[in-house]
């Protein structure tokens, strides 16, 4: 089920009157049929898939909580592979086959792969994730093994989170979900909020975004310069509103239910660096590799070139977490390698202490390079990138697709101009602060923006394929 | 607390009542020319016009050597000088789209004189109600829909119609073709579409040195994928004809169904007497359906030479001027039964 679609906006509603009907001791049975009929929606069968990964894990960490020594390591390590199996038969398995043929072919020999023609479960690299920091919280002693399946089979499954994040950990969400909630009127105005404005982003900005991206993308080489460099930015801002949109919806939708979720964005795009960028962008992800990854290998603590390695290990895992594509893993490499850059150009420019005029061109520097790498994730091949890279620095007189420019540049301007205003900022806490007539205003700019501008082609949440 | 809900509830209604007249206002009718433009034309005519003709390309696909460019609503036209006929086209276009689009004459209070729709043999196969055009016809009626029009414009964004993949439609299309069965009065080898296409792309025709000739087998499997089929009531659209011809009825407005020709020589040819046997079928069967009471249908059928038809290689209803011609005085014809006293004979 799609936020962005009439059935989600039919069965919040419904879910939410029925939570607080319901005595506390049948409200998780409640998110455990709601959430299942969510996911369920998309394809029904795969809902297995998720029910293996809540047994696992659910008996691994009260294995691992059971045992001391060796035994806690192998129940840890026998959740792990599960999820990460899971991931790769899915996720990797025809990346794996086709590296292998080419590393064949390298040699002259011969190999046959079998293709699987599956579709990959929506958002299972997010909750195998989620999963796996449970297990590992558990096995580190940071977190008690859950007792009860229901709460942690919904730990996994809640419903606003569970295809696209945030990767809640189980001291927040779990917890969450265990709470007595009562019907409180600021859960519910601020969880509107949210949702409008979630929608708003998604449906105003991501989708009037995309034909213009898409159509550029489609054939860069007869677009002229001018229409390539605006598709590369336009993409930051889709990609952006894309991903904000759906994480201010989820973290609107469990607000109504009275859960607190953690905010995935803090105005990524204005960031001086790439550093300060990955502390505002898809912060639970971010967060995720830190700590189940960056500190495992040695974090800081070690010298600089294991740093460095370190650093790169962690980007381009992350890229490849992302998709089955070297193209994923070459823009997570890119990320890293600027991440390095920064930390050699350190003495020079300490992003903390420049002025406001040069902070402000460090912005527009980052969101250039942020923007240039974006090309690799969006392109579906290293050609098609290049195809874009060349048609960047090409003069030539080629398309220009001015009514789907107009529509898409003016909404990612809304966006930035959003952003700025909210300053990292969550929306219903600065909308909150306002004054009335401040506020009715908006309200009413966004759901006129929703109603009457929203995109007209379907374009599914980006992250969902991940 | 529920007070102080439902207040803002009823602010925010009140909110869409006043921007839902800031969208009429403004935007409206900027939608309806992109994702509705027939929705426009309709409304926008729906004071002058006395006649009707709703079509899909059959109405207006010309070749440049035809020595003149007018539609078959046009050329209608002229037997009826005194009348102003409209017609409204969209390619791929049928009788589900239509019947949304009458419901506009409700809404404006105003009934024509006559409402001619064709009535194309090849909108009831799988194909074409599977086609994958279907999503954009169906997103254009979003704004046929009763309720506010900035709700409307809102479900366009929702995807609140019905929106299905390409491979979902094609898989109906097969499990059609696979399960429907074919009813001869005699034995017959084939009882599915799939059956007889399998046969017939095995081998069906050869050539004179005993080859596979592929061309016209190709082209027959075409003809029996869209001709080959038993029209019931089930069929979804003699459903959709059903609904046009009880509104008509309703409204005692003359209903015209203008059945369209189709190119029965070289399904006689490529495929052979059984393909024309359901095609005869398929066109007893809507006459003796539809024309009764306030409707007319007017059998065009065969009435165009296979010569005559545009597309020599794919099965269309797409004439050259002297079929569109020949179509058009055969509708002018049976019109004259409800609009006698504006007639002239023209040709």
């Amino acid at each position: 089920m799609l936020f962005n679609s009439l059935h989600f906006l039919i069965f919040l509603p419904i879910v939410v009157l029925l939570y607080y009907a319901l005595p506390q001791r049948f409200r998780w049975m409640l998110i455990f049929v709601a959430s299942c009929y969510f996911y369920m929606a998309f394809v029904p069968y795969y809902i297995l898939i998720l029910f293996f990964i809540i047994l696992v894990d659910y008996l691994s960490a009260i294995a691992i909580e059971a045992s001391a020594g060796k035994k806690r390591r192998i129940f840890l390590i026998l959740s792990l592979l599960s999820n990460i199996l899971l991931l790769c038969f899915f996720k990797y398995f025809n990346f794996l086959n086709e590296n292998i043929q080419q590393c064949f072919s390298l040699f002259g020999a011969e190999f046959h792969p079998i293709n699987l023609s599956i579709v990959l479960p929506i958002g299972l690299s997010f909750h195998t994730f989620q999963s796996m920091s449970y297990t590992i919280e558990v096995y580190k002693g940071r977190q008690k093994a859950e007792r009860h399946l229901g709460y942690f089979a919904n730990y996994v499954l809640f419903f606003p989170q569970m295809v696209a994040g945030p990767i809640e950990r189980y001291e927040g969400l779990g917890n969450e979900l265990k709470k007595v909630q009562a019907p409180l009127y600021r859960n519910f105005s601020d969880g509107f909020r949210l949702i409008l404005f979630g929608l708003f982003i998604k449906m105003c900005v991501a989708d009037n975004i995309a034909p213009y991206v898409n159509s550029v993308y489609a054939d860069p080489e007869s677009h002229s310069p001018f229409s390539v460099w605006m598709s590369v930015f336009l993409f930051s801002f889709q990609i952006y509103a894309d991903f904000y949109g759906y994480s201010t919806i989820a973290l609107g939708s469990a607000l109504l239910l009275g859960v607190r979720i953690i905010d995935n964005f803090r105005s990524p795009y204005l960031s001086a660096s790439i550093g300060e960028f990955w502390s505002r962008w898809h912060i639970s992800l971010s967060t995720w590799f830190r700590d189940y990854l960056y500190i495992p290998l040695g974090g800081n603590r070690v010298a600089l070139p294991r740093w460095a390695v370190n650093t790169m290990i962690v980007f381009m895992v992350s890229g490849l977490w992302h998709g089955a594509s070297w193209t994923f893993v070459a823009w997570g490499a890119l990320h890293g390698l600027l991440l390095l850059g920064e930390r050699f150009f350190k003495p020079l420019i300490s992003v903390d202490k420049v002025g406001t005029v040069l902070r402000h061109l460090l912005v527009i520097k980052t969101f250039v390079l942020t923007s240039l790498i974006w090309i690799f994730f969006r392109a579906e091949n290293f050609e098609k990138a290049e195809a874009v890279f060349r048609a960047l620095t090409a003069f030539n007189t080629g398309l220009f697709n001015s009514t789907t420019y107009y529509l898409a540049a003016g909404s990612a301007s809304l966006l930035l101009l959003g952003d700025v205003w909210l300053k990292g900022a969550r929306m219903d806490q600065k909308l909150s602060a306002q004054p009335l007539v401040i506020r009715w205003t908006l309200y009413t700019g966004l759901i006129f923006g929703l109603l009457a501008f929203a995109g007209t082609e379907k374009f599914a949440f980006i992250y969902f394929q991940f | 607390m529920i007070k102080k809900v439902l207040i803002r509830v009823l602010v925010l209604l009140l909110i869409v009542v006043g921007l839902n007249f800031m969208y009429v206002q403004t935007l409206y009718d900027e939608d309806l020319q992109t994702h509705s433009k027939e929705l426009l034309a309709l409304r926008s005519s729906i004071d002058t016009a006395e006649v009707y003709y709703f079509g899909e390309s059959s109405n207006t696909t010309f070749v440049p050597e035809d020595s003149t460019h007018m539609s078959i609503s046009s050329l209608c036209a002229q037997f009826y000088p005194s009348l102003h006929f409209r017609n409204i086209n969209k390619e791929a276009t049928h009788a589900g789209i239509y019947r949304w689009w009458l419901k506009e004459f409700d809404k404006a209070g105003k009934l024509p004189k006559a409402i001619i729709v064709t009535l194309n043999l090849r909108s009831f196969n799988a194909a074409w109600i599977n086609s994958t055009l279907e999503n954009s016809l169906q997103a254009a009626l979003v704004f046929s829909k009763s309720g506010p029009p900035i709700v409307n414009r809102f479900m366009l964004s929702l995807q609140n119609f019905d929106v299905r993949s390409n491979s979902e439609r094609e898989e109906d299309m097969l499990y059609d073709w696979k399960k429907r069965q074919l009813h001869f009065p005699y034995t017959f080898p084939y009882h599915t579409v799939r059956e007889w296409d399998d046969a017939m792309a095995n081998g069906g025709h050869l050539t004179e040195d005993g080859q596979w000739d592929l061309k016209k087998i190709e082209l027959a499997c075409h003809y029996i994928k869209a001709y080959a089929l038993c029209l019931d009531q089930e069929n979804v659209r003699v459903e959709d004809f059903d609904a046009i011809y009880q509104w008509c009825g309703e409204r005692q407005v003359p209903l015209h169904l203008n059945l369209m020709a189709e190119n029965v020589q070289y399904a006689d040819s490529l495929v052979g007497k059984d393909l024309v046997f359901l095609m005869h079928k398929n066109r007893d069967f809507l006459m003796s359906r539809y024309n009764q009471k306030h409707c007319r249908v007017t059998d065009n059928l065969e009435l165009v030479p296979g010569n005559e038809f545009i597309d020599q290689n794919w099965t269309t209803e797409h004439y050259r001027y002297r079929g569109r011609m020949s179509i058009a005085r055969n509708l002018a014809e049976t019109l004259k039964k409800d609009l006698e006293k504006e007639y002239l004979k023209v040709y």
